[in-house]
């Protein structure tokens, strides 16, 4: 939300933090590269190998774009991955069984995701339901519906121009999926800052009794952004069935924690008030790399998550730790052990630790014929 | 400001009842252009509950008020500021984050318009901003755009006051507990807010626990007691004791 300004009377702490957003994704960046230099150079560092990076992050970027929004307003939506594998299927079945032509089934896909996105509004402001709670279970709703049209059907051979739309390039060298993300990126900066949907989801975020006192119509605009979350969410559905040419009612299974993972390593923050659309690229950006490093390194598939969720708590942590006003009295880890509390947690640790490790001895004394797990 | 001169805001017999209760009792009081009207009194002496049907959150069971001569009706806080009656709230109610500008255009921004959309005019509204604190507050930030939280309650309650004074032609300002959180140098900073903007002929009200603040900065001194007023004094006429007595009831206790 920072605007370039050159006036004096700024402390050089308060000039670090509007690039604050920046500097975590950029450094963890960096670090990567550096790890991929000594490990992997030659496979890592190749074009075609960034193309594919690219290609993996455009698909986050529309959603990651409104999450950063929806964050801002301390919201959450963790019914996105679902949103985008009902609107796909539904855009499949227009396309292979109604014959619809590519830009009705599209729009119609995009338009869907919208209406989630209004369901889930009016559930958080009519029905007054958390947005944790009632997001989550209108992921197990729409999730649901995907399953019930689709069964266990793969929908597959989609029209060439939405294959386009996912994994087409641009004659020269820049994939389609990029330019539709980057697009949405800008578009969500102009909002962000120029617009009074992200001015009142700042003010909603920062301070919600005061944006209701001073006239913001504060649960229309949530609607608003949530809506664009699910419209979205709509517009990745269609990307990801282009890209892969397929799509199942089972689809983007890691599309929520992936996407809340990218904003908030791109200095958003979840408790309300602050975000960065460019922090929120960068975020995509790293967590396409990190995925990719996974790959490049033959490390298991199942460790993306895991990795996803290491840099949530990382990053958060982290911005929390930027944020405390007094650091003064922390010496370091042992420090904090000496401290009445933190031994009684340190004890509890402990016993839990003991408790484990005790029943695996039991285990292994007491231990039977063993027979392969499949 | 003189007794004779008609005044600014006139409320006559105000009455308020909540279910059975009774809140305020029959209240009158008068404002005039150009001064600090003080109202005191003890918790549950009806001050906010006066304050809000001033400021149209509430409606009075009875009673009536004029502005300016003219008989008014609110029924909505929105009607009041119309009418040029805004209060500014004990929180100041800003938004944290957003800069002094956005903070001050809160729900009223100014807008241009770009290829048919309309796009918020950050530029003007900064600039305007600037201006009204310097030309209206005498009060320059040490920078525009930071987030309003790293400004001292001093500058904070500047905003929160431009906000009021920027829109509409405001003739009434209502501060409710403008020093409450506020460390001496603040409040001193405060009160003088508070002067700049009475000179400027506003009729202000404040409503304060602190009596030192309230006869620093007040011209006259409503006080409260029980839901009726029990009495209104000139402050220069006055002392902290006898305003204390009439809070707590003894003056007012011999007459009852």
């Amino acid at each position: 939300m920072s605007e370039p300004d050159t006036q004096a009377g700024l402390t050089g702490r308060e000039k670090l933090d509007r690039y604050l957003a920046l500097l975590g994704p950029m450094a963890m960046i960096a670090a990567l590269l550096l790890m991929m230099l000594v490990l992997e150079p030659t496979r890592y560092f190749r074009v075609s190998n960034f193309d594919i990076i690219l290609k993996d992050a455009a698909l986050y970027m529309p959603m990651a774009m409104a999450m950063t929004l929806v964050i801002t307003t301390r919201g959450i939506d963790l019914s996105i991955g679902s949103v985008a594998a009902l609107t796909a299927i539904i855009m499949g079945y227009m396309v292979k069984s109604y014959g619809f032509p590519w830009w009705v089934a599209v729009t119609l896909a995009i338009s869907l995701g919208a209406l989630c996105g209004l369901i889930n509004g009016l559930i958080i402001t009519k029905l007054r339901v958390p947005d944790l709670i009632g997001t989550l279970a209108m992921d197990l709703v729409y999730r649901g519906f995907a399953l019930v049209l689709a069964k266990g059907v793969v929908l597959s051979r989609f029209p060439e121009e939405i294959v386009a739309i996912g994994r087409g390039a641009i004659p020269g060298f820049i994939p389609v999926p990029v330019v539709i993300g980057l697009t949405t990126l800008i578009v969500g900066y102009v909002i962000y800052t120029r617009t009074k949907l992200g001015r009142y989801a700042i003010a909603i975020g920062s301070n919600p009794e005061a944006a209701e006192l001073t006239g913001v119509p504060v649960n229309r605009y949530k609607v608003y952004v949530y809506v664009l979350m699910g419209s979205m969410a709509g517009l990745a559905g269609v990307m990801l069935a282009g890209k892969l040419n397929a799509i199942q009612a089972t689809s983007a299974p890691f599309f929520n924690l992936h996407v809340i993972a990218a904003v908030v390593v791109g200095g958003t923050s979840l408790f309300g008030g602050r975000g960065s659309i460019v922090g929120s690229l960068a975020g995509v950006l790293l967590l396409a790399m990190m995925i990719n490093a996974l790959v490049t390194l033959r490390i298991e598939f199942f460790w993306q998550s895991v990795a996803s969720g290491v840099v949530i708590i990382s990053s958060v942590a982290f911005y929390t730790w930027l944020q405390m006003k007094d650091r003064d009295g922390q010496g370091g880890f042992m420090h904090a052990l000496k401290t009445p509390e933190n031994r009684h947690l340190a004890r509890f640790a402990l016993i839990v630790a003991t408790i484990i490790l005790g029943l695996c001895v039991l285990g292994w004394l007491f231990a039977g014929e063993t027979s392969a797990v499949r | 400001m003189t007794e004779t001169s008609a005044p600014l805001v006139a409320m006559r017999g105000i009455t308020k009842r909540f279910g059975g209760v009774t809140a305020l009792e029959a209240v009158d009081l008068d404002l005039h252009a150009g001064e600090v009207l003080a109202i005191v009194g003890d918790n549950g002496a009806g001050k906010s509950t006066l304050i809000k049907i001033l400021t149209g959150v509430l409606r009075p069971t009875a009673g009536s008020m004029l502005l300016e001569g003219q008989e008014l009706t609110m029924n909505s806080h929105s009607d009041a500021i119309e009418h040029g009656i805004d209060a500014v709230y004990q929180t100041l109610a800003l938004a944290d984050h957003l800069t002094p500008a956005a903070n001050m255009f809160l729900g009223s921004e100014l807008t241009k318009k770009l290829l048919g959309l309309e796009i918020l005019d950050n530029k003007r509204m900064r600039s305007e901003a600037e201006r009204t604190l310097r030309e209206r507050l005498g009060v320059t930030l040490r920078s525009m755009d930071v987030p309003t939280d790293s400004l001292s309650g001093g500058q904070r309650q500047a905003i929160a006051i431009a906000r009021a004074v920027y829109h509409s032609d405001l003739k009434v300002l209502v501060m409710d507990e403008p020093t409450a959180a506020l460390g001496p140098r603040e409040t001193s900073r405060t009160l003088k807010l508070i002067e700049t903007v009475r000179d400027q002929g506003l009729g202000v009200i404040v409503i304060s626990h602190s009596l030192d603040d309230v006869f620093a900065i007040s011209d006259r001194i409503q006080i409260m007691r029980r839901g009726r007023r029990a009495g209104v004094v000139k402050t220069t006429e006055s002392d902290i004791a006898s305003v204390l007595g009439m809070m707590v009831g003894a003056a007012s206790d011999q007459a009852a």
